[in-house]
């Protein structure tokens, strides 16, 4: 949405953000005083579908000068070090943390910091030679990430296999009980090692990650690929240069009947998204000059035919309540063989409008834009009528059989992600196994991604990332926090009462 | 026997075996040990008609000869299964073989088996050899958490079709007392489950102090000497009174 001055000065007297905070918000700002009409072409009617919330772009801006979401190939620097830092490949693990480190700072992405640092345990397995002293330094790297990328989006993966260094990185998550780096372990139950796998059940349950990435069907449809920001798959080396979504709970209210929904207002409203993706990535690639100048691609952190682009829904729970509703069904979404009926209808109108648009600049996903199950955002009121992404509101969950089942049906839409978490009691802790059975069960029906908490721990997964409870009450005090994902954490919650998901026993 | 009375239903248990497991809990037991805690499962129910006058939501109606309970009123307030003389519930429900297989299907892709409780599960032998023979169909395990009061000779099959037992062993010398009946055997079937490497779990019960109580943890911890996978677990009772009135009992 476009921005004004006033802005400006709100973001300056305001006492709950960090310089840091304030200094990023200003950017973004500024990058949204200007005409979209003139820098990047948009037309009146693309603009009305932004103003009327029917399309969100997540407020990502018009004058755009780095992709949003970055996914550099780090073991390049683990062979060649950086010529732009001047820093050699790296000889031992002192090297190797600290060069990751300096790094981190200068890989950018929508919110500046990175999004994805990395498959840091096959990075850093070769250079263990003490275990000891190595998970020592292997703490203070990932404690040092928690405390200068503040900005919970930020996402390490580990595994598919087991390696010491994986080991050391998990018993540190234990210790640590930190929000950032969010973890994924990418996980293939015929080829990452059970005692492993169990393991990280236990750190999920106990410090909400790793969460579990589907290894063997995100490498079928993507290839060489890695979790980033919430639940994103994207292409390695490459990384995804935009991401708007539609809301479909807006779209849905603003159609008289369902067949006008389906037949005209979606399809309408898709394309003017899938125009204006085409429009921000010309821009990036043509006139920003950021391919040309960064070291990144320079030096093969990345490369330019990596990449893609996200087009992303919310609200698909609502939409379908509404059309239930306006037939006089009391079904709602989640136990509702209408209702997932129906939704199949929108997911797949989308997703034929998506795939018959030839993208630009993404030759790597085959000239397509990639369908996303975004997790929310509160950047409007409407945001309190879309629930993130497929998802069933909370406090409407079924039980977990039925609702793990309900969600796969809609898992093959979204390539590059969507993903489901369950918050468990305490009795799961002493039989971690029941935890696998059901990850695995999940994934044998192709759910993408998976992640769990215990209720009650301070760590709580919003929507995608992780914050603690405790920072979330500080911002709803008014006070100054260090993440500013802690402050999208509140708005969540007062949208969609994340913290009173509900709870497996 | 064409159905199985069962008593309840936990799609995704975590303390019935390791890992997550469907948990059947039949109705009818062959004893009556003194502290149990679901003792409702105990007896089928004898359609007196009592709990219909304690339920005050209109869940249970009385037709056809027939108590019959309706789940979508009913609030769980226990108040008819706390009608303890008869040691029952008229909130069981009767399943044919193929019935229960296509509720445990429902589970299946996030279950690694099916753990059959109770009540006391060889009262329903013949019942769960065949639905364990279709579940096993599905490429997951069948398990059995008994009280050990069955005649071993009776229940070749059904051990043949078991890939574990979880097992109690209530006391030694006392079974008299503190399950009210004659029926003995239970570390004998034990040993001879132990033998054929099919227990994963054994849990003597404490009783606060119960005379029997140390004497049954020692032999049954000396019985499993050799035995270093199978889980060890004690189950510590806290009820007052509990010796007095199984003393009484003698
Ligand atoms: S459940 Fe109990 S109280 Fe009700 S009819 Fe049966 S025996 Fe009587
Ligand atoms: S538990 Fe249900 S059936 Fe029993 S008395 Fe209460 S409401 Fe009635």
């Amino acid at each position: 949405m476009i921005s004004d001055k006033k802005d400006i000065i709100d973001i300056v007297k305001n006492k709950a953000l960090t310089y840091q905070q304030k200094l990023f918000n200003l950017a973004n700002i500024s990058e949204r005083l200007l005409e979209s009409r003139e820098i990047l072409r948009y037309t009146n009617e693309e603009i009305i579908h932004l103003e009327n919330h029917m399309i969100c772009d997540l407020n990502e801006g018009y004058a755009i000068y780095r992709p949003r979401y970055i996914v550099a190939d780090y073991s390049t620097f683990v062979k060649k070090g950086c010529k732009f830092l001047d820093i050699s490949a790296p000889k031992n693990i002192d090297e190797l943390l600290d060069g990751l480190l300096i790094l981190y700072n200068h890989v950018p992405s929508i919110t500046s910091f990175p999004v994805y640092i990395g498959n840091i345990d096959t990075l850093i397995d070769p250079f263990i030679t003490d275990e000891q002293t190595d998970y020592i330094k292997i703490k203070r790297f990932l404690n040092h990430i928690d405390k200068t990328i503040v900005d919970s989006f930020c996402h390490a993966n580990i595994g598919p296999n087991k390696t010491k260094a994986g080991e050391l990185i998990i018993k540190t998550i234990l210790e640590l009980k930190n929000p950032t780096p969010n973890i994924t372990l990418r996980y293939n139950s015929k080829v990452t090692d059970k005692d492993f796998a169990l393991t990280a059940v236990k750190a999920c349950l106990k410090a909400s990650k790793p969460s579990f990435s589907n290894e063997n069907l995100y490498h079928k449809d993507m290839g060489e690929h890695a979790i980033v920001s919430c639940y994103n798959a994207l292409p390695m080396s490459g990384g995804a240069y935009t991401l708007l979504r539609l809301r479909l709970g807006t779209i849905a209210k603003a159609s008289k009947t369902f067949k006008e929904f389906i037949e005209i207002t979606l399809p309408k409203v898709t394309k003017l998204m899938l125009n204006m993706i085409d429009k921000r990535i010309k821009f990036l690639v043509e006139e920003s000059s950021f391919f040309e100048t960064s070291f990144l691609v320079k030096e093969s952190f990345i490369s330019r035919d990596n990449f893609t682009a996200m087009a992303g829904i919310v609200g698909l729970a609502d939409a379908v309540n509404h059309f239930l509703a306006s037939e006089g069904k009391a079904e709602r979404f989640g136990l509702s063989s209408e209702g997932d009926e129906i939704a199949h209808h929108i997911m797949q109108t989308i997703a034929s409008n998506v795939n018959s648009h030839k993208g630009v600049y993404v030759e790597r996903t085959k000239e397509k834009y990639l369908l996303h199950a975004q997790v929310g955002a509160n950047l409007s009121d409407e945001d309190n009528y879309n629930t993130p992404a497929h998802r069933i509101p909370i406090g409407e969950e079924p039980d977990l059989h039925v609702h793990i089942k309900q969600a796969a049906q809609f898992h093959k839409y979204f390539v590059s992600g969507t993903g489901d978490l369950f918050a468990f009691d305490q009795t799961y802790l002493g039989n971690l196994d029941a935890v696998l059975d059901i990850i695995n069960g999940a994934m044998e029906m192709n759910y993408r991604y998976i992640t769990t908490y215990l209720q009650n721990s301070d760590l709580v997964r919003v929507t995608g990332y992780l914050v603690k409870r405790s920072e979330v009450n500080k911002v709803e005090r008014g006070e100054v926090v260090l993440r500013d994902t802690a402050i999208l954490a509140k708005g969540t919650n007062d949208n969609s009462k994340v913290f009173q998901r509900r709870i497996r026993k | 026997m064409r159905d199985i009375i069962v008593n309840k239903i936990i799609p995704f248990s975590t303390v019935d075996g390791i890992g997550n497991r469907c948990a059947i809990f039949v109705q009818g037991c062959n004893v009556n040990c003194i502290y149990c805690h679901n003792s409702e499962t105990i007896n089928l129910c004898n359609e007196c008609r009592e709990c219909i006058e304690v339920c005050d939501q209109n869940a249970l109606t009385y037709l056809y000869n027939k108590i019959h309970y309706n789940e979508d009123k009913c609030t769980f307030c226990d108040n008819c299964i706390n009608l303890s003389k008869y040691q029952s519930s008229p909130k069981t429900k009767k399943y044919t073989v193929e019935e229960l297989f296509q509720v445990v299907k429902r589970y299946k892709p996030f279950i690694r088996g099916i753990t059959i409780s109770g009540g006391e599960p060889t009262l329903y032998k013949d019942f769960l050899l065949k639905l364990f023979k279709k579940v096993k169909e599905l490429g997951i395990t069948c398990y059995v958490d008994t009280n050990g009061f069955y005649n071993g000779e009776n229940l070749i099959d059904l051990i043949k079709e078991t890939d574990n037992f979880l097992f109690d062993i209530k006391s030694i010398h006392q079974t008299k007392s503190l399950c009210r009946t004659q029926l003995k055997g239970c570390l004998e079937n034990l040993v001879h489950l132990l033998n054929l490497n099919k227990v994963e779990e054994v849990r003597p019960v404490i009783i606060g102090d119960y005379d029997d109580s140390k004497n049954t943890v020692i032999t049954v911890a000396k019985t499993l000497k050799n035995y270093p996978d199978v889980t060890y677990k004690l189950i510590k009772v806290h009820t007052l009174g509990l010796k007095k009135r199984a003393n009484e009992a003698n």
